[in-house]
């Protein structure tokens, strides 16, 4: 297919590189921009510079996901895997484009290295497209920009592999190692050889380029412990009216209490991340509901969630089944929504599908009514923020800004032993 | 090997040297803007409500300084100090005249109820206790519970001003006894009106009552507690 003087395998390895560095880039700045605790647009595009958008749901599922950085527990946000990626596709630009010029002059080693190099992208933007579809159920542009990369950059090296094909002829011993081979006129054109050190300093080299990007980045992270303890306490943590839920799972080694609105997306994302980090299970939770509905909730003026009471009051209802029942209302969500929407009955109806009669029952009590009641006047006791979610580490509120990307660093510092 | 031989090789490292170095500026970069901003955040962060208790249209000035006097000179606002409110008590601190006093609570039609008495008597029937609890579990964001005792004109003053005071008690009594919530006398304003003070006018019979089937006159309105929550931030 390509000669073995072909430069078009090592040039299409380098537009690959190209590719998966500008992604990676344009990940790594998104990520780096969220440092500031401030929420921010997201380079979201199949597009090579387009700008940011904020209709960047997917990017943003993946930026808050926990496979998008490493060490998260040590700094705020850990250091984007995005960044390894950016180092790497920098070596094998510069490699593919020493190849390219090359041509069949390069040695039959620097191809082979290539070769297996090339492929590396390719597999772990494998492993990242099988995290996507399996645990996030969505497909990032950018990091979808980042596999395209990759598999063309894993083309080009398969490709480079195939011009060794009949260019077997290399220098002559005494070739002084990784210097190209300088062939007399009349000999015949063949890939000069060249010592095993120099794919291993190619390696090495590697591994520097990747890992260097990440070192600055640990180097140059902004210091967020100061600021997680400045959004607040409760005042009056005591449950009183024992009225409050209590979840707590065998492994359970912090309290915490949770404000929760069964219809909100921010409450379920928060709540799959806690999940998916691992750190739900060590939680010993106090679950507070606050529903954004004026129906129960007197301290709106309008509905943010319509049908937020009534699927509060089935979280009540379902007392030991309650994180069930919850994590129901999390998972049909959609749904749910658009039931409320629709009206109470279209609402009740869901929950009776899949909770039965009694609960329904249960939801329409005078008691459950009041026991929402003192659930809403915990908050007013504790003056907290009319909004959800809302994590308190024991007493200590957790800041809305450190519920995302910071998450596991702040759990790390407000209550060391979950991440034990 | 010529110098010619040596270009791809250098061009390589050029290209991977410079991206990297690129990388890295940009990587200190960016985490540099972001410190900026994270000490100096140029955005100002949106206001978030705070969560508290319910303040609807009729808590006007007016109300809520009548409301205020109330509940610090009854004992509501500061621990420890003496409960509830007599007639005396009432007059000078509300410094409002009878009238007025009643046209305040208007707008508690539907929030409140009058729970009545038998002649004389200070316990409270199966029906009274009915619609107490129904208003009590009805708070939503109320901070506040009013039960104002009253007595009808017939008899002898003072008695009908102890009356009324067993009246009132019988309502605080009765949700202690019922409802097992922690500071409650924080959240009752008690006072007792007997006959003395801000008397019913017979338009009140239309109010919500605990005997709406029973004949309604102006002493049988007063022999009576008001019962109602506040919905007013103070």
């Amino acid at each position: 297919m390509f000669g073995a003087n072909s430069r078009i395998p090592f040039g299409l390895g380098a537009i690959g590189s190209a590719l998966g560095l500008w992604f990676g880039w344009a990940s790594t700045s998104d990520y780096a921009a969220h440092l500031d605790r401030q929420l921010h647009d997201l380079h979201c595009s199949y597009v090579p510079g387009a700008a940011a958008t904020s209709e960047a749901e997917a990017c943003r599922a993946a930026l808050y996901s926990p496979y998008s950085a490493l060490l998260k527990d040590q700094y705020w946000g850990g250091v984007p895997i995005s960044l390894f990626a950016v180092g790497a596709f920098a070596f094998i630009l510069g490699f593919a484009l020493y190849l390219a010029f090359a041509g069949g002059r390069a040695p039959k080693k620097a191809v082979v290295f290539f070769g297996l190099v090339g492929l590396t992208p390719l597999l772990v933007s494998g492993v990242m497209f099988f995290i996507s579809l399996t645990k996030l159920g969505t497909f990032c542009k950018t990091c979808v920009g980042i596999y395209v990369g990759s598999f063309v950059l894993a083309l080009g090296a398969l490709l480079g592999f195939m011009t060794l094909r009949g260019s077997g002829a290399t220098g002559p011993t005494g070739t002084i190692p990784g210097t190209p081979y300088d062939p007399p006129a009349d000999a015949p054109r063949g890939r000069p050889a060249m010592s095993l050190l120099f794919p291993l300093a190619w390696l090495a080299a590697l591994g520097i380029w990747t890992a260097t990007p990440a070192y600055i980045y640990t180097t140059a992270i902004p210091n967020h412990r100061a600021h997680l303890d400045k959004c607040g306490k409760l005042n009056k943590p005591k449950d009183e009216k024992n009225s409050l839920l209590k979840v707590a799972a065998s492994r359970a080694v912090q309290p915490v209490t949770f404000f929760e609105d069964p219809l909100c997306p921010t409450c379920k994302a928060f709540h799959d991340r806690l999940v998916g980090e691992g750190i739900f299970p060590k939680l010993d939770v106090t679950l507070v509901m606050f529903p954004l509905d004026s129906e129960c909730n007197w301290m709106l003026d309008h509905s943010m969630h319509p049908g937020a009471c009534t699927v509060a009051k089935a979280v009540l209802c379902g007392d030991t089944r309650a994180l069930s029942v919850l994590e129901w209302s999390f998972e049909n969500q959609e749904e749910l929504t658009a039931a409320g929407k629709a009206g109470k009955s279209s609402l009740v109806a869901a929950i009776e599908r899949r909770w039965g009669a009694d609960m329904v029952a249960c939801i329409d009590k005078k008691e459950t009514e009041v026991r929402l009641n003192n659930h809403l006047h915990y908050a007013t006791d504790n003056a907290i923020p009319v909004s959800t979610p809302q994590m308190f580490i024991g007493t200590q509120r957790v800041c809305e800004e450190d519920t995302d990307i910071g998450l596991v660093y702040t759990i790390a510092q407000l209550a060391p032993q979950v991440m034990k | 090997m010529s110098a010619s031989r040596m270009v791809p090789a250098i061009v390589g490292v050029l290209v991977a040297a410079g991206l990297l170095t690129t990388v890295t500026l940009g990587v200190r970069s960016a985490l540099a803007s972001a410190e900026r901003r994270l000490k100096d955040p140029n955005a100002a962060k949106p206001k978030v409500a705070v969560a508290d208790h319910a303040e609807e249209k009729y808590c006007t000035p007016r109300f809520k300084q009548v409301l205020e006097r109330v509940l610090h000179s009854c004992g509501l606002l500061e621990a420890n100090s003496r409960r509830g409110c007599k007639p005396a008590d009432v007059k000078s601190f509300a410094s409002i005249n009878d009238d007025d006093f009643n046209e305040l609570f208007l707008p508690l039609k539907h929030r409140g109820a009058v729970l009545k008495f038998e002649t004389g008597k200070h316990e409270l029937d199966e029906s009274a206790k009915k619609l107490l609890a129904e208003r009590w579990d009805a708070r939503r964001g109320a901070r506040y519970f009013f039960v104002v005792g009253r007595a009808s004109s017939v008899g002898d003053t003072a008695k009908n001003r102890a009356l009324s005071h067993r009246r009132a008690n019988s309502v605080q009594f009765f949700i202690k006894e019922n409802r097992k919530e922690p500071d409650l006398e924080k959240k009752i304003g008690l006072l007792w009106l007997g006959e003395e003070f801000a008397q019913l006018p017979k338009e009140f019979c239309e109010w919500p009552n605990s005997s709406p089937s029973e004949k309604c006159n102006q002493d049988s309105i007063n022999r009576s507690a008001f019962v109602s929550w506040v919905d007013c931030r103070l």
